[in-house]
């Protein structure tokens, strides 16, 4: 019991989501690396920004990583939340960042990055993280930056050392990881949700017919948390979730 | 008194957070939603959430513009019309869900017209458990009721749940009983039963 005690008085960053806040137990502990997995079209994203524009709505600048959609694409497609303003980037709180152009400017040109290129990424990441005093940070998708550490080992290194310097700098980072509908793991190269401090699995739900959008928080280092899956509702008020239904009758998922 | 008068003077009589199972048999259907939507919620000046599962909202928009009742502060979650495949122009206070077998958005959808209507109190008229019956087994029903109910209650919200009088099974007069303060069956004289 002690050790729950003091799992549960670790500073926590609440993701301003209320129902995913009160499935943690009052949020994600601060500095967590948190790997946010599911196939396409589960929310992934829309959960991920939403954790952001509440960070910066309560004055910790965040920062959002686009590794694979251009930022201005991704904006113009942004829910139109009631609680977003622009205001939020132009004042500095809210930045968006596309990984190609950082790849660019530090000659990272190679489709396969070698140890010494993964240390280069990750400094300048925590540099980026430092200097605009980033409290939340978002990379979308760490599938996609995987894909040029090749090795496991590598991704493992990549992991690994990213979260210890940003946990040090109290920053909070959910990493987005892409993975097929039909895996039965939470990430592609299998290494990622082992290194992270949390795993919330976002799915699709079929029952009779009907597909239901889902998160489920798998793990989650520091705090106590519900591991039973909910249903999810991506709206202009937020990520509304609500326990699923068994009934005795549910079927699969 | 009218039977619209009747029911809107039992509901004054309850608390906030109140969850009423109303049975009405059909003849009584429109008295019954002037009495709630137009005399009751007026007065309480609540924002009303109208769940339909047996016609669609459009039918009911239709019925209440005849009646004369404003509808501005009447939103609907409308789980009957998109499985009949008949939406067609979609209203600005409908909402709606593909199927009522999908009692999961349906929370999600009271979710979400609670929080968009702010700190205000709400009511939330769900008609009907019959329809939803039929698509819906009876274990998965009273789950869903019970979160619902509950959740709507830690709101402060009324719930009123319409149940068409004859067509109730014993297990769903069991389910009613266990989610609701009260059960009430709208006659000339409103009666009360044990909750």
């Amino acid at each position: 019991m002690l050790g729950r005690d003091a799992r549960d008085r670790r500073e926590r960053c609440k993701t301003g989501i209320e129902g995913l806040d009160n499935i943690l137990n009052g949020g994600v502990p601060r500095g967590n690396t948190v790997l946010v997995t599911g196939s396409v079209g589960t929310g992934k994203t829309s959960l991920c920004l939403e954790f952001l524009v509440h960070g910066s709505n309560s004055n910790e600048p965040s920062l959002y990583i686009s590794v694979t959609e251009p930022c201005d694409k991704l904006l113009k497609n942004i829910i139109p939340y009631d609680f977003f303003d622009d205001s939020l980037m132009t004042d500095g709180k809210l930045h968006f960042i596309d990984l190609p152009t950082v790849y660019e400017r530090l000659g990272l040109e190679k489709a396969e990055f070698d140890f010494e290129e993964v240390g280069i990424l990750i400094s300048a990441i925590a540099s980026i993280v430092r200097e605009l005093g980033i409290k939340r940070l978002v990379i979308d998708s760490i599938t996609s930056v995987c894909y040029r550490l090749k090795s496991q080992e590598n991704i493992r290194d990549f992991i690994l050392k990213l979260g210890s310097v940003l946990s040090e700098m109290g920053c909070t980072s959910f990493l987005v990881s892409e993975i097929s509908p039909a895996e039965e793991r939470y990430s592609l190269y299998g290494v990622e949700e082992a290194i992270a401090d949390g795993v919330i699995v976002t799915g699709n739900l079929e029952r009779k017919g009907d597909l239901l959008r889902t998160l489920q928080v798998v793990k989650m280092r520091g705090t106590m948390h519900s591991r039973a899956k909910y249903v999810l509702d991506l709206t202009t008020v937020g990520v509304l979730l609500v326990p699923l239904l068994k009934g005795g009758s549910a079927g699969g998922g | 008194m009218s039977v619209a008068t009747l029911i809107a003077e039992k509901l004054d009589s309850f608390p906030e957070s109140s969850a009423i199972a109303l049975r009405i048999r059909q003849d009584q259907y429109f008295d019954v939603i002037r009495g709630i939507l137009d005399i009751f919620a007026k007065k309480k000046e609540l924002e009303s959430i109208y769940v339909t599962s047996s016609i669609p909202c459009q039918s009911i928009m239709n019925a209440l513009q005849v009646l004369e009742v404003d509808t501005e502060h009447i939103w609907f979650i409308d789980c009957i019309s998109q499985v009949m495949m008949s939406v067609g122009e979609k209203h600005p206070h409908a909402i709606y869900v593909e199927s009522p077998t999908m009692l999961e958005n349906l929370m999600l959808k009271v979710e979400y017209l609670i929080r968009k209507a702010g700190g205000k109190t709400n009511l939330v008229i769900l008609d009907n458990i019959n329809s939803l019956a039929i698509h819906n087994n009876i274990k998965i029903l009273s789950e869903f009721l019970h979160i619902l109910v509950n959740n709507l209650r830690s709101k402060n919200s009324y719930t009123i749940i319409f149940s068409n009088e004859g067509f109730e099974s014993e297990e769903m007069t069991n389910m009613l009983n266990l989610v609701c303060d009260e059960t009430m069956t709208v006659e000339e004289e409103t009666t009360r039963e044990a909750g």
